[in-house]
């Protein structure tokens, strides 16, 4: 193979592969680029990590006069049509309240206690992104995984805990801890031990997980309970759509402008980030465009030695080896300098993340080093089928 | 192989002659594995087409060319590959060497492909052919006739059954062609393989069982 390789670099053009090299590279640190960012700024918002930033909670407005007029606040089966059928809607799902008494008992380490009355609200399991061996139940299991709002611990350490001088309290420490929660209705009453999940911003109640709330209605509701919802929540296609807006004006229905606000930036965020994609894509294609350009200008150069070789009882595939082992190690190598500089660049914005918020835990690698391995086979794939086509070509005698 | 038939071949730029007078064209021909056979043309008779048309290069005529008993026109890519490495020799008219290459390496990348010749049987043609010297040297740089034997050389770097000549002694002197004549003849023997040559004229001396007019 030494001296067919000997024969087969003639003509081959340093500025054209040195050209190519670059300008792969280029689209590759881009797109290698754009997918670990938007992993690494997704995990900024990982406190809400249970709950997706498409979501929109959507309740109707009480003024002073829904209570005379005697309109209610609940959304009835046609409210929930309505707005399904509306475009900007990919999913709708309903709050189900609990219509039976909770009662939740708090102790940390013996010196803090609570106990309030308190309620539950649950949404369908699939808007809650939550791994599922941790957001479920079974009926007869005496433990309830809940969501709180991050507000109540807010309420606490820079409220309760600081007129008291009590020991504040991170996330951590409350993930660990259990809560008393005693339920009764319809004659039952019974003890239960809640584990919290985790705390969510974005979302302004007590979350079970569905399968436990219809069994606890069914099992302690009186049977005169309220049955339609309260609330909404909703994933959209487009937080920024204005129809949305409009829609939500003209139905004297509402929902968190900030939550809204977040949503648009992350959606903003994500746009920009498939725009930056698409163009290291567009760079790619076009240097690649350019790899196969110069080697098939090469072929064009060394048809005679190539065809000789075929005529002294050369196979094809051990003629179009050379050529396609260059393309590949030329790949190869742009793929590992490619997750250099992403590596050397991403440690930068780490830094700057990290000092904004202290909290912050880089996600893997791995998804952007997939999309880089992937894009690799794909490209080389390309090259190892166009070179061998090329080579058949002068089999054939059509060049 | 043990028998090249040709069936009615006739190369399809003759097709609208009626003027055709060979003993090949439009005939029915057959080689035999062993023995050795010349084929004598004048220019522009189609000589170098029937050399393309047995080794698979061109398949512009109409006819047949059977390799025992088997259409050549339906043989794969893999087939010929085959056929090129370990049962058909050929040397071309115009050599198809590699001119940046020395004219060693250029027998030794056939040689490396089939392995068959030991490195001391090649320079001992190369010597034998009186072109020792030139072992190291690019071909690019040789005449002609020096480069007509380092082909010869490559020719025989392979297994074969049929030994195809194209005019293989046109710039060589008397000598030489005798030499090279031995060479052939004693590999041929050595495999049991048969021979065709070609020439316009010049032809190296060699007991051939049939002589064909194309």
């Amino acid at each position: 193979m030494k001296l067919v390789w000997k024969l087969l670099r003639q003509h081959i053009s340093i500025p054209q592969f040195v050209g190519f090299f670059f300008a792969n590279l280029v689209g590759v640190v881009i797109i290698l680029l754009g997918v670990q960012f938007y992993n690494d700024y997704q995990a900024l918002d990982k406190e809400d990590s249970f709950m997706k930033a498409d979501y929109l909670i959507v309740n109707k407005k009480i003024s002073a006069l829904s209570g005379l007029t005697g309109k209610t606040n609940v959304f009835t089966k046609g409210d929930v049509e309505e707005l399904g059928e509306e475009d900007f809607v990919e999913r709708i799902g309903a709050f189900t309240p609990s219509s039976f008494n909770v009662r939740a008992r708090f102790d940390v380490q013996g010196f803090v206690k609570f106990s309030t009355e308190m309620f539950f609200e649950s949404v369908p399991d699939a808007f809650v992104d939550v791994q599922s061996d941790a957001w479920n139940y079974q009926e007869g299991n005496d433990e309830i995984p809940i969501i709180l709002p991050k507000n109540y611990l807010d309420l606490y350490n820079f409220g309760y805990a600081q007129g008291k001088g009590l020991p504040k309290l991170s996330e951590g420490i409350l993930g660990a801890m259990k809560l008393g929660i005693e339920i009764a209705g319809n004659g039952h009453s019974d003890s239960y031990t809640g584990r919290i999940v985790g705390f969510s911003s974005r979302l302004n109640t007590i979350l079970v997980p569905e399968a436990f709330m219809q069994w606890a209605n069914r099992q302690y509701a009186s049977t005169d309970a309220v049955k339609e919802p309260t609330r909404l929540i909703l994933e959209v296609n487009n937080p920024t759509d204005e129809h949305i807006t409009t829609y939500l004006q003209d139905h004297d229905y509402e929902t968190d402008e900030d939550k809204l606000d977040a949503s648009k930036t992350t959606y903003v965020l994500r746009i920009i980030v498939s725009i930056v994609m698409v163009i290291g894509l567009v760079i790619s294609a076009l240097s690649f465009y350019i790899l196969m350009l110069s080697v098939f200008l090469l072929v064009q150069k060394n048809s005679t030695k190539l065809e000789n070789l075929l005529l002294i009882g050369y196979s094809p595939a051990k003629v179009s080896f050379p050529y396609q082992a260059l393309t590949i190690g030329l790949n190869v190598l742009v793929l590992i300098l490619a997750v250099v500089i992403l590596l050397i660049v991403r440690n930068v914005y780490l830094g700057l993340f990290e000092s904004f918020f202290p909290d912050y835990e880089a996600p893997s690698v791995i998804p952007a080093l997939l999309v880089g391995l992937v894009l690799l086979v794909v490209v080389s794939a390309f090259n190892v089928v166009a070179v061998k086509n090329k080579v058949m070509s002068i089999w054939k005698r059509k060049e | 192989m043990d028998k090249i038939q040709l069936i009615d071949t006739l190369p399809d730029v003759f097709v609208n002659r009626d003027d055709i007078v060979s003993d090949i064209w439009k005939q029915k021909v057959e080689l035999e594995r062993g023995k050795l056979y010349l084929v004598e043309a004048n220019s522009g008779t189609g000589k170098s087409s029937l050399c393309s048309y047995i080794y698979g290069y061109r398949h512009d005529y109409q006819g047949q060319i059977l390799f025992d008993g088997e259409d050549i026109s339906r043989y794969t890519v893999k087939q010929w590959t085959d056929i090129r490495k370990k049962h058909f020799a050929l040397l071309w008219q115009e050599l198809r060497m590699f001119p940046e290459l020395t004219a060693l390496e250029n027998v030794q990348i056939k040689n490396k492909l089939t392995g068959f010749q030991k490195k001391k049987q090649i320079l001992e043609w190369f010597d034998m052919l009186g072109i020792t010297d030139k072992l190291d040297a690019k071909l690019g740089r040789m005449s002609f006739g020096q480069q007509q034997r380092v082909a010869l050389i490559r020719a025989l770097c392979q297994p074969f059954d049929f030994l195809l000549v194209d005019e293989p002694i046109s710039h060589l002197d008397d000598a030489n062609a005798e030499i090279m004549g031995r060479i052939m003849t004693e590999e041929a023997k050595k495999q049991g393989a048969g021979i065709i040559a070609t020439s316009i004229g010049k032809h190296i001396d060699l007991k051939y069982e049939r002589v064909f007019n194309l």
